[in-house]
């Protein structure tokens, strides 16, 4: 079994310093270290327990990726690994972008160190303001026929504007590289928008969350994906916005395959009879930053 | 001739001397403007609100009806000092029954001092506030055994955990007398009429709901929604079928010393609590259409 460090992960941990990182193989699989300090054990419960339970709606198991139990793998000093789906095995040139949701990343009964910690990093982003923050991403700029990807400073610095501006930019076609140029929103519509976009996929998810007290996700992600392939083949050399969206219109909706999907399970806790309000307002905020977007690709702002 | 307001349930209380609400007998309620330009900010906040064109009218209902300004003697017997005018919201009700819950998973904002956040924080730890998005102030509800109102100990309702809140909530409801509840459990005789029905609170809080997920105009830091509904007709039931009307369920936003801007952003964390308090409203509401049902089910079931 061939293993290799995934080329497209844009949040979490790396391979760092002879610690472990995220892993990949040639099958559609997802190798994950088991994080220290009960973390990873906890995200081993919580897949256990998501993929047995059986209040969780069928409609709604499309959202987390798929669990095929732990591992032990080579390399790796005997540890075991979670086995995940990797969720962009199907995609050539994925843009990704991962939005850690809620109001507060801390939960009741975590340690006064963790709160804290987690306090300064809420107050400190968007995430106390919006309800959300991104935490990375990476772009296929069609400028620049290559991807790119954001230092993570410059993400933690963002504000409400920044954000806004940002998630523009994740479905623009003009050179992202540039902070100063106007995000064109090319692909605004075939990847926030239309019947399989992500806006419809975050509705269904909030749906669910305004009844479920099951789990409460602290400090989860959304991970939106979507595919540029299909967007290149209807390139001409001179390919201009316009006419990239023109033929888009004429291709299959599903051609760019936006997809929404929540990771990062480690401080997942019981819902014990309570909705999970904090992911839930979070998440009803960042739905309605893509529905300015939607209704206005090109003001750069609300009023 | 003012008076101190009889139902008061929550907030600075203007008896022995100290500062607070008055009424008079034309159903106006004057509330002294606070130190430190909270006083301020709330009059300017309903000077704001009354005049907003982007405030749809029939979201006007859930908020008191604001007449100005107006010095008037204070209840402490400092003088005149300045006075919201505001419709009293109880003042069409003979013997109500009123619960104030503060919304929202945190009660401090980004910005406020460190002080102020620290208060906040602290309270907002110890209630149910960080754990179910809300917590209940305060409420008094009309005893019909006693023939007598009664008022729950503020410092037993701060003390509530997530089974205490729900309690309360059941008890707001409920015909037997709340002094003893201890050992036997509140009936929620009266939930379907209060909570429920084509008028009742969770349609109320529904319409809310639908609000709140795409007003930006507004952020209701630290606000409290007030239960309201009307005894006087449960007393004089008697088989008369204008039953469901009777109980006049209003839902009321009071206290506004701390709303600021919206700024293009929803007011998530004001909606993450009221979709929980909805969801502990509904909860409430199903559990008694089961004990319905147990009841009239032909099957016995040694109950």
């Amino acid at each position: 079994m061939q293993l290799k460090v995934p080329e497209h992960q844009v949040a979490g941990h790396i391979a760092k310093d002879g610690k472990p990182g995220p892993l990949v193989d040639d099958k559609g699989r997802f190798f994950k270290p088991l994080q220290g300090d009960s973390r990873g054990e906890n995200e081993v419960k919580f897949y256990e327990s998501f993929a047995t339970n059986t209040e969780v709606p069928d409609h709604i198991r499309r959202f987390f990726p798929v669990y095929h139990g732990t591992q032990a793998v080579e390399g790796s000093d005997g540890a075991a690994m979670i086995v995940l789906e990797n969720l962009l095995a199907d995609y050539s040139k994925p843009s990704v972008m991962d939005v850690k949701m809620g109001s507060r990343t801390w939960y009741p009964d975590a340690s006064e160190e963790y709160v804290q910690k987690c306090l300064k990093k809420d107050t400190d982003t968007t995430t106390a303001s919006a309800g959300f923050r991104i935490s990375g991403f990476e772009v296929y700029d069609h400028k620049e026929s290559s991807f790119w990807k954001p230092e993570r400073k410059l993400l933690r610095g963002l504000k409400v504007d920044g954000a806004r501006l940002t998630l523009r930019k994740f479905v623009s076609s003009n050179s992202l590289s540039d902070m100063g140029s106007k995000p064109d929103s090319a692909f605004v519509s075939s990847v926030y928008g239309g019947s399989n976009g992500v806006l419809t996929q975050l509705l269904e998810l909030k749906t669910w969350f305004e009844n479920q007290t099951l789990y409460h996700f602290n400090s989860c992600s959304i991970l939106m994906v979507y595919e540029n392939e299909s967007i290149l083949k209807g390139n001409d050399d001179d390919a201009r916005p316009q006419v990239k969206l023109v033929d888009f219109a004429h291709g299959n909706d599903d051609d760019a395959r936006p997809q929404v999907k929540l990771v990062d399970f480690a401080h997942v806790l019981d819902g014990n009879g309570v909705i999970d309000h904090n992911f839930l307002g979070g998440l009803c905020s960042f739905i309605n930053f893509l529905r300015d977007i939607l209704q206005s690709p090109d003001e750069s702002a609300e009023s | 001739m003012l008076k101190v307001p009889e139902h008061q349930v929550a907030g600075h209380i203007a008896s022995d001397g100290k500062l607070g609400p008055l009424v008079d007998d034309e159903g106006r309620f004057f509330k002294p403007l606070q130190g430190d330009s909270r006083g301020e900010h709330e009059s300017n906040f309903y000077e704001s609100f009354t005049s907003n064109k982007k405030v749809p009218d029939h979201i006007h209902r859930y908020f008191p009806v604001y007449h100005g300004t107006q010095l008037v003697e204070a209840s402490d017997g400092s003088g005149k000092l300045p006075h919201l005018v505001l419709d009293d919201v109880v003042s069409g009700y003979s013997n109500p029954s009123v619960m104030d819950v503060k919304i929202g998973s945190r009660t401090w904002y980004p910005d406020v001092s460190e002080g102020y956040f620290k208060k906040c924080i602290k309270k907002d730890r110890e209630t149910t506030t960080v754990s179910l998005g809300f917590r209940v102030s305060g409420f008094k509800i009309f005893d019909h055994q006693e023939s007598s109102f009664w008022r729950a100990e503020k410092k037993l309702v701060l003390g509530y955990n997530a089974d205490g809140a729900r309690l309360a909530l059941r008890k707001f409801v409920s015909s037997n007398s709340p002094a003893d509840s201890n050992l036997t459990p509140p009936n929620c005789a009266f939930a379907s009429e209060v909570y429920g029905g084509s008028n009742g609170i969770l349609v109320q809080l529904l319409e809310l709901k639908d609000w709140f997920e795409t007003q930006t105009l507004y952020h209701f830091n630290s606000c409290s929604i007030l239960m309201i509904y009307e005894n006087e007709s449960i007393l004089m039931k008697g088989g008369d079928d204008d039953d469901v009307q009777a109980a006049r369920a209003q839902v009321k936003l009071v206290d506004f010393a701390h709303v600021l801007d919206g700024n293009g952003v929803i007011d998530h964390n004001f909606l993450g609590g009221l979709c929980s308090f909805i969801k502990f409203i509904k909860d409430i509401l199903l559990s008694v259409d089961k004990r319905h049902e147990t009841e009239t089910s032909p099957l016995e079931n040694g109950n």
